[in-house]
């Protein structure tokens, strides 16, 4: 892979903006709310702007790594701090950066405990930046655990439903993840014999048959723990109803997306040999997740549950893109990852705010919701539009990426998961129809709707879905710049 | 011979006369006495800092002054001077034995120091029985119940029997030998690879430290030792202490480097029992400190699996992480007791609603808790993680996945800790108002556990430059 020098230290900006803001925050008093909340806003606006940048600036045709940062860290262990941007990360980046300004912004009426709550949620999306930037093993691994431990903190507090159990299941699933992560790292870190952790030379290396398939299928599932493959995706419905609005839609928005990035750009790309090996059951246990995903989220009546439950078959398909080796498989799991992110988020954000109105979530009780909040109901239902994809949202072409490559290439497993997302369409109109036209409930009728600044992030996640379904062009071709080496790497 | 190599002893031995005087006063003037062993051992500290490039023999070449012993002397310094700073309100010992309470301490500290110098066996087993003996004294001078004492019994007998090992284990190594310098004994112990009393002359030898550091099997003093001192004494010897047996362990299992794979074998045996034990029975302990206790027989453990290695990059792995367990130990007590000032034994519980009693204290127990807990980004992460890579680089696959999975294990009881810190109501208890000096401690604390774990290249090329002479 080509690397190209920054010429300004952007990522490392884009990175240090979080921790600074962190820094700034530790130094306010707890009673200073607005302050608070826009520091916060500022030190993630930062991080958004210079996502925009690089994936704008991004030079498609030459390709790469670009914005390249490297020092030496650790010397004695050949540790590097090794930065850079490629049709890969570009869109995650891009994500996490729409995903933590919008969840800023949604929060704005928090009131309990603020500061500890920007805190944390700034130390998460370091990690999340840092991980998806990362061409160090070492760092990516560190990030990845700044990612995940937050998360047990921001359920107990501010989360609701069952938190304790939530918190604390969820993040001994993802640490038990993690403890089949580090032997898997390590021990291509020591098989290789080159006393480094980076990735690039440590891909040159050529790994010996067995030490692959082991490493691959302890990666594999070791991150897979976090992008929800089925079976060890129980943590994840129950987290994300647990969890307060914007962790949320960080978690299902972003965070599930380290796993199957990780997955990718780690176990993948490491191991090329042990994926042939396992790539029957990748895509096997992808299709028992969208098909379970779907029937078991359809059966719920809270709104989160049926939202979790959409995400364990969502992630269904990118692993199951991945799985195919293909392409159009990778081109659309990572058009999937972006598309589900912003997706994701704009459901829990816009159920957040009914929730926090009503104090219910339960379908039955909100019977015809659309016709007291329109505005609120008109963005949930555009989610659930984009979660059955329809076309003109940028999940529609993910998917049918990812369903052409599979179909070549598991055809029994595509053609289930394409009947599994129809019959899932179905019913989530169904939901929808349910929870927004039908009777009003008459306990609700005093409310206001959303105002416009508090409707603002979801306007935002709203026009990046209709930007990149009107226009996927913009997405597919940077991603493919990498899919492609990648592929020949492989 | 050269006095100033042999400074920083000296300069504690005259510190524990100076102690020695304090005790002898009909009235104790306790607040007095306190700044005084504060500001002089804040002063040794740093006059160790500045012996630290210092190498040479003395008494016969007995007695090796280098970087890998000035490192662990500095520690112990260190470890001397964070516990006096915890020590203001000594309130389960009595006035009048505060100041003895200073002396064993800093008699302790000479026992160590002189251990971690000491290349010839008698001289370490004497220096070894120093710094036991006074802590064997230490331990009952709490006023309680009657659990001081069974603490102290508990630990002086099995502290006992494993002297009596590590005497045994001796006689076999010079009896097998004939020399008891370890300079001499590793090229003669390599010839005799095919004979097993070598091997288990220097296994019974470590029973010594293995004690120190509550290795399985010899861990049964720790629950009761921990709970049963003082909150300070306690706080001692679980950094201090086991800093001192770190740096004996690594000495010595380089002795066994000749033997391959039927010691380092043993060696893996008793990490495995040791974290896996430690581990499992912590996560039902209610008291604090006992499962603090616990925990440290898990990491125990964890060093052991840099030392097995017997390589390099495994020894600079113990030591670094054997630097980063004072700080994010000592964190953690530092926390109970200021939490605990009425100095009880605090139960996890009672540490509800601290996030509202005193928020910066509550942020230095998850950061404590975090780097226990190998959560990054702290030195515990760090440490472990090079930990695990030195192993993994010497093929032990199976012990770093043990490892791994053990490292989940405890996170179970660790987080129990930070739920009752941030979410259990509180009792209605006021704040807790903290002193400027131990606020300035607090900060420089989470400054050391964030600061060198993620800059941890420092550190680590010192101890690369120390473990030369040990190898």
């Amino acid at each position: 892979m080509t690397e190209h020098m920054a010429s300004f230290p952007i990522l490392s900006c884009m990175l240090l903006a979080p921790p600074a803001g962190l820094l700034l925050l530790l130094c306010l008093r707890d009673d200073q709310k607005f302050l608070i909340k826009a520091v916060s806003l500022v030190a993630a606006g930062i991080s958004l702007a210079l996502a925009i940048y690089t994936f704008v600036a991004y030079d498609r045709t030459l390709g790469g790594l670009q914005f390249v940062e490297k020092y030496q860290w650790v010397k004695t262990f050949g540790i590097t701090y090794h930065v850079g941007v490629e049709g890969l990360n570009a869109p995650l980046l891009l994500l996490t950066g729409i995903v933590i300004f919008t969840g800023v912004l949604t929060m704005w009426e928090l009131e309990s405990r603020t500061k500890e709550y920007f805190i944390w949620m700034l130390a998460l999306v370091t990690g999340v930046f840092g991980v998806f930037m990362s061409y160090d093993l070492f760092m990516f691994f560190l990030f990845y655990e700044i990612a995940v431990v937050p998360m047990y903190i921001l359920i107990l507090v501010w989360g609701s439903t069952r938190k304790e159990y939530a918190a604390m299941k969820l993040t001994l699933y993802l640490m038990a993840g993690s403890g089949l992560i580090i032997p898997g790292i390590l021990l291509l870190y020591s098989s290789s014999g080159l006393q480094t952790f980076d990735m690039i030379r440590l891909h040159a290396a050529h790994f010996p048959y067995w030490t692959q398939r082991v490493a691959f299928v302890m990666l594999f599932f070791g991150f897979g723990v976090l992008a929800a493959v089925w079976p060890f995706h129980t943590w994840s419905p129950v987290g994300h109803v647990a969890a307060p609005t914007a962790v949320s839609m960080l978690h299902a928005g972003v965070l599930m997306k380290l796993g199957s990035f990780a997955i990718l750009r780690v176990a993948m790309y490491l191991c090329p040999v042990g994926f042939h090996y396992w790539a029957q059951l990748m895509a096997l246990l992808a299709t028992v997740g969208i098909v379970y995903g779907v029937f078991v989220g359809l059966a719920q009546t809270d709104l989160k549950y049926v939202i979790g439950y959409s995400s364990v078959s969502h992630m269904g398909i990118v692993c199951l893109g991945l799985a195919t080796g293909t392409v159009d498989g990778l081109n659309g799991s990572v058009f999937q990852m972006f598309a589900h992110g912003v997706m994701t988020a704009l459901f829990f954000s816009s159920v957040g705010f009914i929730y926090d109105r009503t104090h219910t979530r339960d379908i039955h009780q909100l019977g015809g919701f659309s016709k007291i909040m329109p505005v609120a109901s008109a963005f949930f239902i555009t989610a659930a539009l984009c979660g059955a994809g329809v076309p003109g949202m940028a999940s529609f072409w993910a998917e049918l990426l990812v369903f052409i490559a599979a179909v070549k290439v598991y055809p029994v497993q595509g053609l289930l998961a394409i009947a599994a997302l129809v019959v899932g369409a179905l019913f989530a109109l169904r939901v929808v129809q349910n929870t927004f036209f039908n009777e009003p409930n008459s306990k609700f009728v005093h409310f206001q709707d959303v105002s416009p600044f508090l409707g603002l992030p979801r306007m935002i996640l709203i026009s990046v879905l209709l930007l990149f379904g009107f226009f996927p062009q913009l997405m597919v071709g940077t991603i493919k710049t990498a899919i492609i080496p990648f592929l020949q790497g492989m | 011979m050269n006095v100033t190599l042999f400074g920083p002893e000296l300069y504690y031995l005259g510190l524990a006369l100076v102690f020695f005087c304090l005790s002898l006063r009909r009235t104790p003037r306790v607040k007095t006495d306190y700044r005084i062993a504060l500001v002089l051992a804040g002063v040794g500290m740093l006059l160790t800092a500045c012996c630290l490039f210092q190498h040479g023999y003395l008494f016969y070449k007995a007695y090796r002054v280098d970087l890998f012993s000035q490192i662990f002397k500095f520690a112990l310094a260190l470890g001397l001077f964070l516990v006096l700073t915890i020590s203001h309100d000594l309130a389960h010992i009595e006035e009048r034995q505060q100041a003895e309470f200073y002396l064993f301490l800093t008699t302790t500290i000479i026992g160590m120091m002189l251990l971690v110098s000491a290349v010839e066996l008698l001289t370490i087993y004497v220096a070894l029985e120093l710094s036991s003996y006074s802590l064997y004294i230490l331990v009952p001078l709490r006023r309680g119940d009657g659990i001081d004492v069974e603490a102290s019994i508990k630990y002086l007998f099995i502290g006992a029997v494993s002297s009596g090992f590590m005497l045994f284990g001796l006689s076999y190594i010079f009896g097998a030998t004939g020399t008891t310098y370890l300079a001499e004994l590793a090229p003669k112990l390599t010839q005799l690879t095919q004979s097993p009393i070598g091997l288990i002359g220097l296994l019974l030898a470590m029973s010594g430290f293995f004690f120190k550091l509550s290795v399985f099997p010899f861990h049964f003093w720790a629950p009761d030792v921990y709970q049963g001192a003082a909150n300070q004494v306690t706080a001692f010897i679980a950094t201090a202490s086991k800093v001192a047996a770190v740096a004996l362990l690594l000495r010595f299992a380089a002795l066994g480097a000749g033997y391959g794979y039927g010691f380092t074998k043993a060696l893996m045996i008793l990490s495995i029992a040791s974290m896996t034990l430690g581990n499992l029975v912590a996560i039902i302990q209610k008291d604090f400190k006992r499962m603090l206790a616990y925990s440290s027989i898990a990491h125990a453990g964890y060093f052991l699996i840099g030392i097995l290695t017997l390589r390099e990059a495994g020894y600079i792995a113990a030591v670094y992480y054997a630097l980063a367990y004072l700080v994010m130990n000592f964190t953690v007590f530092m926390v109970l007791s200021e939490v605990a000032a009425d100095g009880r034994d605090l139960k996890i519980v009672e540490l509800g609603g601290l996030y509202r009693r005193s928020p910066l204290l509550s942020m230095n127990l998850i950061l404590g808790i975090f780097a226990l807990a190998g959560v990054p980004p702290s030195i515990g992460f760090t440490g472990k993680l090079l930990l695990f890579t030195s192993a993994m680089n010497s093929g032990y696959f199976w012990l770093v996945l043990i490892g791994a999975v053990n490292g989940t294990v405890s996170l179970y009881y660790y987080l129990r800790v930070l739920y009752a810190a941030y979410f259990k109501d509180d009792p209605g208890l006021g704040p807790i108002i903290l002193s400027l000096p131990s606020r300035l401690l607090n900060y420089s604390l989470a400054a050391v556990i964030i600061g060198f774990g993620i800059f941890p290249d420092r550190i680590v090329e010192l101890a690369k430059t120390a473990v030369h002479s040990v190898l």
